[in-house]
């Protein structure tokens, strides 16, 4: 059995403890691979519902990371972490744990797509409720509006208007 | 000139070069789009670049590149005086400003023929006449072209003593209506406000996005005519102040004001109908006294009623739709126009078939996008890339296999058009085509598109500008679970594979004997499901060769 979690691309706003992952390996399988060359392979489902695949980027595991591989299939692309199922399954509980113990702390807010800071709406100390403009950020010529996933208050305010931000970069603390 | 010979192209040959020496002020596909043109005409062509281009195809394929800049689109592309003097400094006589960037601000026109040089495009005075939505709209009006309600002056922006008069103007046009930038283009700086309330706020940031996007805040009001489609006109005109109309667009498929599918004819468009829409379009032009290539964009509303919009004064990115349905080049007939010359022979005979149109063609826009997110950007480094080919179907792209698609930049990576006798055949092709599409690294809007083209109501030419919230957004989670699912199981088997056994628990235990590829025929939501099997699978479990040919593909699986 093996555990297939979707690595969630940037600006997903996925939760990092509710990852979307898929075990597979089962023998009754639903679905069954095909190589097709390097880098494709056909899937077999339902009749009439094959489709090909192309496999991308395949990064190995390392000691803090999960082997990744990406695949596409019918336009959609997925990064997709491999991971032995019953591994998976102990991991995410110690996730949980630990997330429950943290509910309560400070919340970073990280740049989900590169760009350019367009306005910073908040300063330090300012109390936000959930939904609140935090910052615009500008990306491929769009405004995209930041906003507090909770209420709290601002502890830090890592950038300034007009600053170019990369993917991840740390832009607001929120206590 | 000599008036017997029979084909364009000795026409043109006839007509000489229009210049030879002309610079692209512009990047990606439509660079390459316009050096193409160029490089048939024999026209020697020189790209402009910034630090995120400098490898980009667009500087390969020109005869010469200057650098503007660092990536930022205002520290390169948008720096009209270091294009301006690219041009003087390798001897360009022209500029060719393609869309987006400089090609519709006056003052860049200004600045190019201030040097001496020929803007490919409309003359400043027609873009500053029609480029300010406002004065197009006070224009068409003048002729009797019907505008959508709404105000003619600009609207006062942070100034709390006329919010009273404004929301009475507002109360006049009716509810729901758009904040819109007189400046704008591409849904920038457009609001859409429901509630009175909330006008002053949409004034605000729509101006604050249009000042950000063009240097120019001004906005004004204008009423939501809906369900309407988005159906627009190309236009050409020459020196002599002869414009015509080259046939309509259907553009209705977009996502936040952006355009995703376009297709020509309009579906549904009676010869009458089509006749009185190219004859506003080209009124509003010639009041404007346009030459050379020019867009009308309306809405149609349900009773088939068109409503001016604006007149775009430029190349449009979908300008391939017409092409193809036309059989023009618009870029070669631009260069011959911005030279001088009178609108060629083979644009007239074209001009006066568009009414009836011998071909339907449809192009769709694959962008870095994420369907699944509201089309937001997702820039990246492209790993596979292959696009479609064979018989009526055109790519304009300008990507390879390792391209960085940029966070500066428009998400557009690749123009996918097809042609056909009529519409079912073209979107049999466009199905065909998209199926062909291989891209990896980055997230495109291909699964829209594939929905798009196997869905009945898109086939029944069900269009309307909503289509995109009606149709795909209920059904793109489960469109892209179904995937998800398929894609599971196979990095699954590529990661069983990879630790020894050849080809993969899976895959070798294929045993796949009368298996068959029907590509992804999965039903994407009701009724839309591809009932025929496409036949370039393993179909005949038979074919001796097909086996050997698994085997040795099982063998070259990655290890």
């Amino acid at each position: 059995m093996t555990a297939i979690r979707v690595v969630p691309a940037p600006g997903t706003g996925l939760p990092e403890d509710e990852p979307e992952t898929i075990v597979v390996g089962a023998s009754d399988a639903a679905f069954r691979v095909e190589p097709w060359g390097p880098g494709r392979a056909v899937v077999h489902g339902e009749p009439g519902s094959d489709c090909w695949a192309w496999i991308g980027a395949d990064h190995p595991a390392t000691t803090t990371r999960l082997r990744t591989i990406e695949v596409v299939v019918d336009g959609w692309r997925f990064e997709l972490a491999v991971e032995d199922a019953a591994r998976a399954d102990l991991r995410r509980r110690a996730t949980r744990d630990r997330d429950a113990s943290n509910a309560s702390g400070p919340l970073e807010i990280r740049a989900i797509i590169p760009g350019r800071v367009a306005a910073v709406r908040v300063a330090v100390g300012d109390a936000v409720e959930a939904g609140a403009g935090l910052l615009v950020v500008e990306a491929m010529k769009m405004q995209n509006e930041l906003r507090a996933a909770r209420a709290g208050t601002i502890e830090h305010v890592a950038v300034a208007a007009g600053d170019t931000i990369e993917l991840g970069d740390l832009l607001v603390v929120l206590g | 000139m000599t008036a017997a010979d029979p084909s364009s192209l000795h026409k043109d040959r006839a007509r000489g070069r229009p210049f030879e020496r002309v610079l692209i002020a512009n990047r990606g596909e439509i660079a390459v789009r316009i050096i193409r043109a160029c490089r048939d005409l024999g026209i020697a062509t020189v790209a402009v670049f910034s630090d995120a281009d400098s490898t980009s195809p667009h500087v390969r394929f020109a005869d010469e590149a200057v650098r503007l800049g660092p990536a930022p689109a205002a520290e390169s592309y948008l720096r009209g005086d270091a294009i301006v003097a690219a041009a003087l400094a390798t001897g360009a006589e022209a500029i060719h400003p393609g869309y987006g960037f400089l090609a519709e601000r006056a003052s860049f026109a200004r600045l190019v023929e201030g040097a001496g040089l020929v803007f490919v495009g409309p003359s400043s005075a027609a873009i500053a006449a029609l480029g300010d939505k406002l004065a197009a709209r006070r224009s068409a009006a003048a002729v009797d072209v019907p505008v959508v309600p709404g105000t003619l002056e600009p609207a006062p922006v942070d100034r709390p003593d006329q919010v009273d008069r404004i929301a009475a103007q507002a109360r006049e046009i009716g509810f729901p209506l758009f904040v819109k930038a007189a400046a704008g283009g591409g849904g920038r700086g457009m609001r859409r406000v429901d509630r009175v309330e909330d006008l002053p706020a949409a004034l605000a940031s729509g101006s604050a996005e249009a000042a950000a996007a063009f240097g120019d805040g001004t906005v004004y009001l204008e009423r939501l005519i809906g369900p309407a489609r988005h159906v627009e006109v190309q236009l050409i005109g020459d020196r002599s102040g002869r414009v015509v109309a080259l046939g309509e667009r259907d553009c209705s498929l977009q996502r936040r004001n952006q355009k995703l599918v376009e297709e020509s004819p309009a579906p549904g468009l009676s010869p009458g109908e089509r006749r009185a829409l190219h004859d506003h379009a080209v009124r509003a032009a010639t009041a404007a006294g346009l030459e050379n290539a020019a867009t009308a964009e309306f809405l149609v509303d349900e009773d088939r009623r068109p409503w001016f919009l604006e007149v775009n004064t430029r190349l449009q990115v979908e300008h391939g739709v017409t092409e193809l349905v036309a059989d023009v080049d618009l870029v070669r007939e631009q260069l011959f126009v911005a030279a001088g010359e009178p609108l060629s022979e083979a644009i007239l005979a074209a001009a006066a078939r568009a009414t009836e149109p011998p071909r339907h063609a449809i192009e769709v826009r694959l962008s870095a996008e994420d369907p699944a997110r509201g089309f937001a950007p997702a820039p990246g480094r492209v790993g596979r890339w292959s696009m479609p080919s064979g018989p009526g179907v055109r790519v304009d792209a300008a990507i390879e296999p390792g391209s960085r698609v940029p966070a500066d930049y428009d998400p557009l990576i690749a123009k996918v058009l097809v042609v056909d006798d009529a519409r079912d055949g073209a979107i049999d092709r466009l199905r065909r085509a998209l199926d062909e599409v291989e891209v990896t690294g980055i997230q495109t809007t291909l699964p829209f598109h594939r929905f798009v083209a196997r869905h009945p109501g898109f086939r029944a030419g069900d269009l309307a500008i909503d289509w995109v919230a009606r149709e795909w957004e209920p059904v793109v989670e489960a469109d892209r679970a179904q995937a998800l699912e398929a894609a599971a199981w196979v990095a699954a088997a590529v990661a069983a594979g990879g630790e020894g056994s050849p080809a993969g628990g899976e895959g070798s235990s294929a045993g796949g004997e009368g298996s068959s590829v029907g590509r992804s025929a999965r039903p994407s939501s009701a009724g839309a499901a591809d009932p025929s099997p496409n036949g370039t699978g393993p179909t005949d479990p038979a074919a001796a060769w097909r086996r050997a040919g698994r085997l040795a593909a099982a063998d070259r699986w990655p290890r």
